[in-house]
């Protein structure tokens, strides 16, 4: 196929496969198509190591949640604890109403974006968990707030759009 | 259509249930009567009959054309919500302003220089204090462990265990000022405005 791409093919005389080119270009990666967003299986870890575990850190400022993110990404690497998914979570927008002093009217205060960003790790053994625990919180900065729990389902089901006329149709079947 | 038949007639018609009553010699005139009832009763049956027949396949396509969609739905693979924080707002990208700015003398860039090699050294001392400091706390850990293991097995052994009420785990960070006592702040409310992405 590669000599004969052209339609020109005198295999006997030496101009054959003159018109080829496509063996010059740079390998072509084939096009991935878009994989499926599953839930990957949640382990639930042995008795002397937890399973899937969430950070979840929490604040107002967008900067400096990033980058206690990355920083909480690699202490893990540099202590070798997998880590599994590092993701940020979507902003939730508040907007915050205050009542003025005189009259009835409330006034707009500000707009508050709430930001979030998990690291997920896995493995991590019970001796070392109280240290890690330690080195975070020294490192946490002010105005972001910590949680660390394990990994549901319903963690997974939070990040994914809502589907209401599926909601709806099953409802109606059962 | 059986319900005016008493049951035990019933022993003697074939297996495929016809409800017409067939032709088997009855005994008794109750059951002459029962039967005369289910011959009148059977025009009187047709016109209710007809109807259900409609209604229950009626019934049956919605129930298909539901479970049609339901398939569609759920081959659609759920998405993830796209989060606000990636995207740059189209006006940071629309305007061309360069900033300009002032040209730095030598001295000050040197200044510059030699304190930014004076950060990366203090942050290095700070990193390696960090990492004696852990290994420190593994250290000690472990011997600590070693010489519970030497005392009783029974304690090391549910030392070793993991802690089912370390998580959840929560923590505010600190904060620069403490809260003023007595402070009042004004009436007001806080309102979600968070937009609903539904596929």
């Amino acid at each position: 196929d590669a000599l004969l791409g052209c339609h020109r093919s005198y295999r006997s005389r030496p101009t054959h496969g003159i018109g080829r080119f496509k063996y010059l270009l740079p390998k072509e990666v084939p096009k991935r198509r878009k994989e499926k967003v599953q839930m990957k299986e949640i382990s639930a870890g042995t008795e002397y190591q937890y399973g899937d575990l969430n950070i979840q850190m929490t604040s107002y400022d967008l900067c400096l949640v990033e980058h206690f993110a990355q920083h909480v990404h690699r202490l893990c690497n540099r202590l070798s604890i997998r880590v599994n998914e590092s993701y940020a979570m979507p902003t939730k927008t508040n907007e915050v109403l205050f009542l003025e002093e005189r009259g009835s009217k409330m006034q707009l205060d500000a707009v508050l974006t709430t930001h979030q960003r998990v690291v997920q790790i896995r493995g991590l053994s019970s001796t070392f968990a109280p240290i890690l625990l330690e080195v975070i919180q020294s490192n946490q900065p002010e105005g972001v707030h910590l949680l660390i729990k394990e990994h549901t389902e319903a963690d997974f089901k939070s990040r994914l759009k809502s589907r209401p006329e599926l909601e709806e149709l099953l409802a109606e079947m059962s | 259509p059986p319900e005016s038949v008493p049951p035990h007639a019933f022993c003697c018609f074939s297996s495929c249930s016809s409800w017409l009553p067939q032709r088997v010699p009855l005994q008794g005139s109750h059951w002459q009567s029962s039967l005369l009832e289910s011959r009148t009763s059977l025009p009187v049956r047709a016109q209710p009959k007809k109807k259900k027949k409609v209604d229950v396949k009626k019934e049956q396509a919605q129930k298909e054309r539901m479970k049609k969609k339901l398939k569609k739905l759920e081959k659609a693979a759920p998405e993830l919500i796209p989060i606000e924080d990636f995207i740059t707002p189209l006006k940071y990208t629309e305007s061309n302003r360069v900033r300009s700015l002032p040209a730095l003398s030598p001295e000050e860039s040197e200044r510059r220089v030699l304190l930014l090699k004076k950060w990366c050294l203090f942050k290095q001392k700070q990193d390696k204090a960090e990492k004696k400091a852990i290994q420190a706390l593994v250290d000690s850990q472990q011997e600590a462990l070693q010489e519970l293991q030497l005392e009783s097995e029974e304690l090391y052994q549910a030392a070793i265990r993991r802690d089912e009420g370390l998580f959840p785990f929560e923590r505010d960070g600190p904060s620069y000022t403490p809260p003023l006592p007595g402070y009042d702040p004004p009436e007001g409310k806080c309102t979600d405005i968070t937009k609903v992405y539904t596929q």
